[in-house]
């Protein structure tokens, strides 16, 4: 008689259930979809036309756009935050960390709410700056994901590596320069990461701060409204390749890093 | 050590088929108590839009006191449903009630596989509804007006009973399928302070330049095309030979569902302009703008312009409603039967009755009407706590003196009667205000037209249409983003390929 040995093995049991219910079958359904027309046929109609229309290509330029200047903005603002954080000698440190991650404890559209009124007393309207209170508004929302990573890779890091580089005769920036930003690539690498994909399809911010311009997320909303899951779900698809192969990248750079990193 | 660990896994395992073995258990066992009582329990499925019906547990000083009596809404409707039902017939009925937000969305639910017996889509979805033969269509007892319970088909407004009989689809009656439940129109919510009455009075006024930035348009194609084809069609619509024309009607509801790819054409170019020229294309937030004094001018459904009104009104600052000169979309939601869910169940198809009929009582009604600020399609029959109920929300008191008197007797006695009976001595404001808003007056509604319920071909055109206003267009990013996306996607690139060539030298 065939044993049932209990392992470790089988407390993975109910988190591949889970993959399999709520992951892999969704997905299924959505390659279904993206590759058949109404009548149930195999097409691939959805996906040259995605290609062929110049609204859905300029959304998707749009949304890039949109997160890649989120990214940059909130880069530039956490970067010297998360160095003068790490780097300074102040006591009091976990709190002011503390005081860029509670925001994240307030909930979100409670949050762009209250920007929401802050934008229309600064500039009068919502309306005249739509792009300009996106990109704040994202900013606003994902900083502290941005900061975090890398706070941490700039704390962990040797600070003997920098002495030895002063030793060496590297001056304040050379060192930065050589030393620190190169070891906490990894950081940025991962704050991009968590800060530009979520940004090119977070339709809320848009909807909330008037921004009456489609982002990938309000076009496939719209597909849907019209009854095309079939373009609606190729799109999705697609949004999904996208953000499959920006995470290859990273992860490929982030390898190169640390054997680089080794090697130093 | 090895043993220890073993032992342990296997008093892990026991524990967890212990746990699932009793939960199992607890499964079972209330299935099998479930079943004992089944004999006399019908379930029904509702589905409904968000905060459509009173949910109950109003304040002691929302009571409406009538001088037939006091209502209150102390439990839920659906709770107060459970307990007539069973008093009155002696079935216990379990309700599953949930809700949708928009009709594509209740379409898409429908399609995709949730199952329904009683759902309360606007009429275009229930005609698509219709013609797809997805409805179960009214029983003959519903109609029967000597049971004192049919409360629905002796409240009905003749007005709105008029138009369910004579709007076809497929050479039915939507009064065969449908039960109306709310219904009103559509127009624009204005501060006068900012608008004049006459801009706010016209479709128009959503690219007009001297409210640039300052009005909000509906997100939703349909409610953008019926106005963009009433601003591009303005001096048609409002021309004298047009209005006085015998067959006045049937040439409004064609003019305002035209669907030709001309329209189409100038109906894209008039949404760019308003894209342009307007606050935004709002879901949701139009109301709270309004009241919070962001914009000066919304595209509004009547019944949501009580509400925003009414919030206005307890901020200490009035907004006004007005119904476009060139003609206003009359819509309606309605209960409708679906056949994947009653199938042929004939206690179910009594339950869901019976819960129309609930709901069109003049009591209940009024409970409904007061929650949510839309208007019902009921006008109550002999029973006339509605119309009581519409003289105690804005009739004037006995001391004011700039009164009108505003006459509906069109809606509570049909268009072809005197309507004497039927007149609220309004405060003149009333007369484009809340009042006006609940009950448009007849004028307004002799510019209604209902929107069809479009096919796939003019959908798609439309849809391509919307898309075309909303996207970004390719070929509108200025060439200098162009460049400087070059400059940084090929400065990106060249300093990751000197890294990896510096690395595979070394």
């Amino acid at each position: 008689m065939h044993k049932f040995m209990f392992s470790r093995k089988n407390l993975g049991i109910p988190y591949g259930l889970f993959l399999a219910v709520f992951v892999m079958a969704p997905l299924l359904v959505l390659i279904y979809f993206a590759f058949t027309n109404g009548q149930g046929e195999f097409t691939l109609l959805n996906l040259t036309g995605f290609f062929s229309d110049p609204n859905t290509l300029g959304t998707l330029c749009y949304s890039f756009g949109i997160a890649a200047v989120t990214t940059a903005v909130c880069l530039l603002l956490a970067y010297p935050a998360a160095y003068i954080l790490a780097t300074s000698r102040l006591k009091a440190k976990s709190v002011i960390v503390l005081l860029f991650i509670m925001p994240m404890w307030i909930n979100f559209s409670l949050r762009i709410t209250a920007l929401k009124e802050i934008l229309t007393w600064a500039e009068g309207s919502l309306a005249y700056h739509p792009f300009l209170n996106t990109v704040l508004g994202m900013s606003y929302d994902f900083l502290p994901f941005m900061i975090l990573p890398i706070y941490t890779t700039i704390s962990k890091m040797d600070e003997a590596l920098l002495e030895a580089a002063r030793d060496l005769g590297a001056g304040g920036l050379q060192a930065f320069l050589k030393v620190t930003l190169p070891l906490s690539l990894p950081g940025i690498i991962s704050g991009v990461s968590m800060v530009f994909l979520p940004a090119m399809t977070n339709y809320v911010v848009l909807d909330m701060l008037y921004n009456s311009t489609y982002i990938m997320g309000s076009l496939i909303g719209s597909y849907f409204a019209s009854y095309n899951w079939h373009g609606g779900s190729m799109i999705a698809l697609i949004l999904l390749g996208i953000v499959c192969l920006f995470t290859l990248m990273t992860r490929g750079i982030e390898e190169e890093n640390t054997r680089g990193g080794m090697l130093l | 050590m090895t043993v220890k660990r073993k032992r342990t896994g296997r008093i892990c395992f026991l524990i967890f088929c212990t746990a699932l073995f009793l939960s199992l258990f607890c499964f079972i066992e209330t299935e099998a108590s479930g079943k004992a009582q089944e004999e006399k329990q019908v379930t029904l499925r509702i589905c409904n839009w968000e905060e459509y019906i009173d949910l109950g547990d109003w304040d002691e000083e929302d009571t409406i006191d009538l001088d037939s009596g006091d209502i209150i809404g102390e439990n839920s409707m659906v709770e107060d449903f459970t307990d007539w039902y069973y008093e009155t017939y002696g079935i216990r009925v379990k309700v599953e009630y949930s809700t949708f937000g928009t009709n594509e969305d209740l379409y898409n639910m429908l399609t995709l596989g949730d199952t329904y017996d009683l759902v309360c889509p606007s009429e275009y979805m229930i005609m698509k509804l219709m013609t797809e033969d997805r409805l179960v269509p009214l029983s003959g007892e519903f109609f029967d007006t000597s049971d004192k319970e049919n409360y629905y088909i002796k409240g009905i407004s003749p007005y709105i009973r008029n138009i369910f009989e004579e709007n076809e689809i497929d050479g039915k009656p939507w009064s065969d399928y449908a039960a109306g439940y709310m219904w009103g129109i559509t127009g624009i919510v204005y501060n006068p302070e900012l608008v004049s009455k006459e801009d706010a009075s016209t479709w128009r006024i959503l690219n007009n330049p001297a409210y640039y930035r300052q009005i909000t348009i509906k997100d939703n194609v349909r409610d953008s095309y019926f106005a963009a084809v009433g601003a591009i069609k303005s001096e048609l619509l409002t021309s004298r030979e047009f209005i006085q024309d015998a067959d006045y009607k049937e040439n409004l509801e064609r003019e305002m569902n035209d669907t030709s790819a001309e329209t189409i054409k100038k109906v894209q170019e008039y949404l760019q302009d308003v894209k342009k020229n307007a606050y935004s294309f709002e879901t949701d937030s139009g109301k709270a703008d309004m009241v919070t004094g962001k914009v000066a001018a919304n595209y509004q459904w009547s019944g949501d312009s009580v509400y925003t009104l009414d919030q206005a009104d307890e901020d200490g600052f009035t907004l006004a409603f007005a119904v476009p000169e060139e003609a206003t979309n009359i819509y309606f939601d309605g209960w409708v039967m679906l056949k994947d869910g009653i199938g042929g169940d004939k206690a179910k198809q009594h339950a869901a009755e019976a819960f129309i009929n609930f709901n069109s009582r003049a009591d209940n009604v009024i409970r409904n009407m007061y929650y949510i600020g839309y208007t019902s399609v009921i006008s109550g029959g002999r029973d006339r706590r509605v119309f009581e109920y519409a003289d105690w929300c804005y009739g004037a008191d006995g001391d004011e003196e700039d009164v009108t008197e505003y006459d509906l007797g069109y809606f509570f006695l049909g268009e072809e009667a005197e309507g004497e009976e039927y007149v609220i001595t309004a405060p003149s404001d009333q007369v484009y205000r809340q009042l006006f808003s609940q009950y448009p007056s007849q004028e307004a509604i002799s510019k209604s037209s209902l929107m069809d319920c479009f096919d796939e071909e003019q959908m798609q055109a439309i849809n391509q249409m919307w898309i075309n206003v909303r996207c970004y267009n390719i070929h509108d990013i200025p060439v200098w983003t162009w460049m400087v996306a070059g400059i940084v996607i090929s400065s990106l690139l060249v300093a990751g390929g000197k890294k990896i060539w510096e690395k595979h030298k070394s």
